[in-house]
């Protein structure tokens, strides 16, 4: 016979099916919705407006800015640096360089920075600036001290060796000439 | 208590050794002065010559008779003599140093160390023509005597002094 209280324990038992059929079925469906908004063109774009945006920027300069980067640091412990400096020093991280460089990146690079206007402005501004405008004058001056101090370094000595080749010529000392 | 050797090992500390004029060590030989020579006649003749064709290229501008070409030729050679001995009587009784005399670092003065007058300067000059004359041998006594004095040095009452490095 069927009490009131098997009645109520299957009205129970059925409304708990009836949520967690409902539950999957949003579940999936929202799921599906993701999906479909994630694998559209729409998506796509948004998120190439969003990284195009000075907003992407700012979020990044503000976390970096922050304590976000401290924490991270902190979060990885006393064992971080020497975990960076393992990785850095590795062999598989000079493979990596060592790719960098001989491939076509850095060809690249190098080749756009050559073609861009504002690297002649930056050197031609280098260029004229006082101090690099101060040390070439002075390698000049220089240059022509230090030539100007062999000649004269030279020329006294041939001054000597001249003299004492005449003095041995003539069979005499130095005359003394303190008479006027 | 603080020596005077003391004091200038301080003031050496602070200043630098001395300056090239507080050093006179010599004088100027033989060489040296030829080398010394030898930059000014190289720049009394380069002046000279860039003068000659700036007035040569007037010249092949402007129509000018036979007689005036030879006239400014004429005035030209007198110039010439007269911004050479204006260019050594200059530098001799101003600063006692030519351009040449500069780079080789030697100096001419009177033999008590004051600078020439321009009547020392022009004998000065008059002398090193006379001591050329005989087959260079004026120039003799500068390798034989004590201060390097040639005849030029004797009759203008001279000496040329050299700086040490």
């Amino acid at each position: 016979m069927i009490g009131p209280l098997d009645v109520i324990r299957f009205g129970t038992q059925t409304g708990n099916r009836a949520r967690a059929v409902a539950t999957d079925s949003l579940y999936a469906a929202t799921l599906g919705a993701i999906d479909a908004v994630l694998d559209s063109r729409i998506a796509e774009a948004a998120a190439d407006r969003l990284l195009a945006s000075r907003l992407a920027e700012h979020v990044v300069a503000t976390a970096l800015r922050g304590a976000l980067v401290d924490t991270a640091v902190a979060a990885a412990g006393p064992n971080a640096e020497r975990i960076a400096d393992a990785a850095v020093d590795s062999p598989a991280a000079e493979r990596l360089v060592a790719r960098v460089i001989e491939g076509p990146l850095l060809d690249e690079a190098v080749a756009r920075l050559l073609e861009s206007e504002d690297l002649w402005i930056l050197v031609d501004e280098i260029a004229r600036s006082p101090a690099v405008t101060d040390a070439i004058s002075h390698q000049g001056v220089g240059l022509a001290d230090e030539v100007g101090g062999v000649v004269r370094r030279r020329s006294r000595r041939a001054d000597a060796r001249l003299e004492h080749a005449a003095r041995r010529i003539l069979g005499r000392g130095a005359n003394n000439d303190h008479e006027g | 208590m603080t020596t005077r050797a003391d004091a200038q090992i301080a003031a050496r500390r602070v200043h630098g050794p001395p300056r090239e004029e507080e050093s006179v060590t010599a004088y100027g030989g033989f060489v040296t002065r030829t080398i010394a020579f030898a930059i000014d006649a190289a720049v009394i003749n380069l002046t000279g010559i860039v003068v000659a064709v700036v007035v040569t290229l007037v010249f092949s501008v402007i129509p000018a008779s036979d007689d005036l070409k030879s006239a400014v030729v004429a005035a030209g050679a007198a110039l010439y003599v007269a911004w050479t001995i204006a260019y050594f009587v200059t530098f001799w009784t101003t600063t006692g140093q030519t351009l040449g005399n500069r780079a080789m670092r030697i100096r001419v003065a009177r033999v008590d160390g004051t600078p020439l007058r321009p009547r020392h300067g022009l004998v000065r000059l008059i002398g090193i023509v006379v001591a050329a004359v005989p087959l260079l041998a004026g120039f003799v006594p500068i390798l034989i005597t004590e201060r390097r004095r040639g005849l030029h040095d004797f009759l203008a009452g001279t000496v040329v002094r050299a700086r040490g490095e």
